[in-house]
């Protein structure tokens, strides 16, 4: 919001200092030139970020969408040759593909479901404790921030009959114990447990920093014309979230598709495929199998996906809501 | 039951999986698994010292010197473009913050499968050098939106009054934006800092042995010397409480950063 004032202020400066110039009679021909080579140096500090961001992340993608239509064998380097849409009409039929389609499914589901879920309630829970506010902030960003493999790690082990405080409190009330990372059922629970846990508070802090910078106005005209508690929520409160909580869910839904370092050390994505996300498996069919012409395409599928998630969250993130 | 005690509750259950880990790494071998956990018990070093004659420091190291050089690289690169984006009248926005969100969302082996088939050309695969180039891919722009959010917050009188002294755009932007804009710099810094740090996949990806990182170290303790827990564990606290004392510092700027081209400061 201060932000946002000196920006205002700043680009008020600017006209009486330019009036000031242009009104000087010698200044005008050298207030050209002047121009000029401001121009020039901001090209020049602009040049070389914008280079190495062209060489290193679009001319990469762009050979990854060439060798999307090779059958490119790492043990083999004479397999880079042109083999047109081959590799995309085998991906529309393989089983396995499909397969990683819905585990992602399932995982994006639950997870951002979750996460909007726990991390709203929390935020509603804590709003206008502001003593707390500071003490909770400090806590709850600790699992978003940790290592994706310390994270992973930390729920392998608690996971892991026997050696995990988990099983033990669950065996205390009486309750199964099963072999979470073991059980197809249970496996992809256990990664969703995990993703759950690390980025609710991202969620939660996010609508945090909303509830705060809602204006008081709206509330309060509706408490003075006689609304519940529960109606000013439903019906003032809520559409005034609705930009959070749509970016909130749109970022948690494109992170879920990166889903990597949590399947890779709990799981393996196994046992079978049970948790084999489309990340995962075209890993495995490029890294494991060396087919890297394959795991392009799948990979190219799902950056075009990824595009159009990115374009949604703009479009509806446009009308900038602020954090902070 | 009051606030206070759902708060404190939360906050404990929040934080319970993290504190099982470090309490674990504090036990000799076999008292780390004794179900439930004693307490009060005596805690050890002995994990951690066994982790300093391992190759662990070797990586721990690797991680020290990608994440600096790249956090480095990527400032000096972005943080003049930034400045050009906020006071020169650049009609990208727009673009830029695509590119941001993009680059932020590919899976990261979209880049890198590229990046894999290039480095064993050019003899990359396995060094600190290919892994600081290609966390330029998320850095870079990370950097750059942060920056501008950062620069814009400053206001322009002052280096207006400089250009009227006769000052150009670089002694402007070096002697008057800079030095007003540090705590923005060390913000960047830090988070750029953290995102190498925490990365697991292009060093599993792009190297073997000689430029491991520790993420990737760790996970070779569970392949060759069937599951050391104690050793993780103390492993894993090693690489983590940098990342937390750090993200303790930024944590007001947190949620921008990692929302960074869709959300304006």
């Amino acid at each position: 919001m201060t932000e946002r004032l000196a920006r205002v202020t700043a680009s008020e400066q600017t006209t009486p200092v330019t009036g000031e110039l242009a009104s000087h009679p010698i200044a005008r021909g050298t207030r050209r030139s002047w121009r000029r080579t401001r121009r020039l140096t901001f090209g020049a500090l602009v040049a070389p970020a914008v280079t190495v961001l062209f060489v290193v992340t679009i001319l990469p993608l762009l050979y990854l969408v060439g060798t999307s239509f090779t059958p490119l064998d790492l043990t083999n380097p004479a397999s880079l040759r042109w083999a047109g849409v081959a590799n995309y009409r085998q991906l529309a039929g393989d089983d396995r593909f499909w397969n990683s389609v819905w585990v992602q499914a399932q995982l994006s589901f639950w997870t951002v479901s979750l996460q909007l879920l726990i991390g709203f309630g929390i935020a509603l829970l804590l709003n206008g404790r502001m003593r707390f506010l500071e003490l909770v902030r400090s806590t709850f960003i600790v699992p978003m921030v940790l290592p994706p493999v310390v994270v992973a790690l930390i729920w392998k082990i608690l996971f892991t009959p026997d050696i995990s405080i988990l099983d033990w409190t669950l065996g205390l009330l009486h309750l199964p114990q099963p072999a979470w990372l073991a059980d197809p059922r249970l496996a992809l629970w256990a990664v969703i447990i995990a993703d759950v846990w690390e980025w609710f508070p991202f969620v939660m802090l996010l609508l945090l920093a909303a509830l705060q910078m809602l204006p008081e106005e709206p509330l309060e005209a509706a408490r003075l014309d006689g609304a519940s508690s529960w109606q000013a929520f439903r019906h003032v409160t809520l559409p005034l979230l609705r930009p959070a909580l749509i970016v909130a869910a749109l970022f948690r839904l494109i992170d879920s598709v990166k889903a990597f370092p949590h399947i890779f050390i709990m799981t393996g994505g196994g046992p079978g495929t049970a948790t084999e996300v489309t990340n995962f498996y075209a890993y495995l069919e490029g890294f494991s199998y060396t087919y890297v012409g394959y795991s392009s395409s799948i990979i190219v599928v799902m950056l075009v996906v990824t595009l159009l998630m990115s374009l949604a969250v703009l479009r509806l993130s446009s009308r900038e809501i602020e954090v902070e | 039951m009051s606030m206070v005690t759902v708060t404190v509750g939360l906050i404990f259950l929040v934080l319970c999986p993290v504190l099982f880990m470090v309490q674990m790494s504090l036990r000799t071998g076999l008292e780390a698994f004794r179900m439930p956990p004693t307490f009060p018990f005596t805690p050890t070093l002995q994990n951690y010292s066994a982790l300093l004659e391992d190759k662990f420091v070797r990586s721990l190291v690797n991680s020290v010197v990608t994440s600096t050089s790249t956090t480095a690289l990527a400032l000096l690169l972005g943080v003049p473009a930034a400045y050009a984006f906020s006071r020169g009248r650049v009609r990208a926005t727009g673009l830029l913050s695509l590119w941001t969100l993009a680059t932020r969302m590919a899976p990261p082996i979209a880049f890198g499968i590229p990046f894999f088939l290039l480095y064993k050309d050019l003899g990359l695969i396995d060094t600190r050098l290919g892994l600081v180039v290609i966390y330029l891919t998320f850095n870079l722009s990370l950097v750059i939106w942060m920056m501008r959010a950062f620069f814009d917050g400053v206001p322009r009188s002052l280096e207006e009054a400089a250009y009227i002294d006769g000052a150009g755009v670089t002694r402007a932007f070096l002697s008057i934006a800079l030095p007003l804009s540090a705590p923005g710099l060390a913000t960047t810094a830090i988070f750029t800092f953290l995102l190498s740090w925490n990365d697991f996949f292009y060093s599993l990806l792009l190297t073997r042995s000689a430029a491991v990182t520790a993420p990737v170290a760790i996970v070779n303790f569970m392949n060759y010397e069937s599951w050391e827990w104690g050793k993780v564990a103390s492993a894993a606290t090693v690489i983590m409480l940098p990342v937390v004392a750090l993200s303790i510092v930024v944590r007001k700027y947190l949620v921008r950063g990692l929302t960074a081209g869709a959300v304006r400061g």
